[in-house]
């Protein structure tokens, strides 16, 4: 399970909206306390693909490093990583799931014409061929 | 000695140390400590033919060792080597 505290959900709101059409990227801080994640805190990490980025994400190694050094000075851990789907559902693609790490958390938000629809959580296998869904709750009245 | 920073959802593997103090001349040496001390770390660092898996990348205080020398990237004393994940998707159906 994975619970996303007001500011922060705020925060993934904020840069998804923002960021439509194009999808968005970010890392998500905070503590895990007996095996359920609580995140505090969403840093926005500059979608680095390349090519359109209406329908590809990238985050860059350098600035997930750097999110992760924040939150060691300020008492917190690298959970989760976020990105948004424009005008598609919250699901783990085939590409996001070749793409991924099973290390963290993968929280998907569903953008529907500029506004946030949904969320979904995803805890990918170290092999990177299936994705198992994680339970998220998010702050009721966004 | 070089300072290693473990990912948090590795610490479990490293009796929940979040940084580890290693010697060695260079990132494979280091890393090779690493896996010694740790053992379950390794399959979650290292494929099955022994190769760092894909999605790891490592940096030697701010540079991807890609662009340096690779594992034989040279470590000095109080370098801090992190290990930080390629991540990306995309491509979703409409
Ligand atoms: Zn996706």
């Amino acid at each position: 399970m994975i619970r996303i505290e007001k500011d922060a959900w705020r925060t993934v709101v904020g840069h998804a909206e923002a960021a439509y059409p194009n999808e968005c990227c970010g890392a998500l801080l905070g503590v895990c306390e007996n095996g359920a994640k609580l995140v505090k805190e969403a840093v926005e990490l500059e979608n680095a693909f390349t090519g359109s980025r209406r329908n590809r994400y990238e985050v860059r190694p350098e600035d997930l490093l750097r999110a992760d050094r924040a939150a060691r000075d300020r008492g917190l851990d690298l959970i989760g990583i976020y990105h948004s789907h424009p005008d598609c559902d919250a699901y783990f693609s085939a590409t996001d799931l070749k793409n991924s790490c099973p290390w963290y958390s993968f929280v998907v938000v569903s953008v529907r014409g500029g506004k946030v629809d949904h969320v979904r959580s995803f805890l990918p296998n170290p092999e990177q061929t299936a994705a198992e869904a994680e339970d998220v709750e998010i702050p009721s009245g966004n | 000695m070089a300072k290693v920073l473990i990912p948090t959802p590795l610490r479990q593997y490293t009796d929940q140390a979040d940084s580890v103090e290693l010697g060695g001349a260079t990132v494979k040496e280091v890393l090779e400590a690493l896996t010694a001390r740790y053992g379950e770390l390794k399959r979650h660092l290292y494929n099955d033919e022994g190769k760092l898996r894909s999605f790891v990348n490592v940096y030697v205080n701010d540079e991807d060792i890609r662009y340096l020398d690779k594992d034989a990237t040279p470590v000095k004393d109080g370098d801090v080597i992190s290990i930080v994940p390629s991540i990306a998707g995309g491509n979703h159906g409409r």
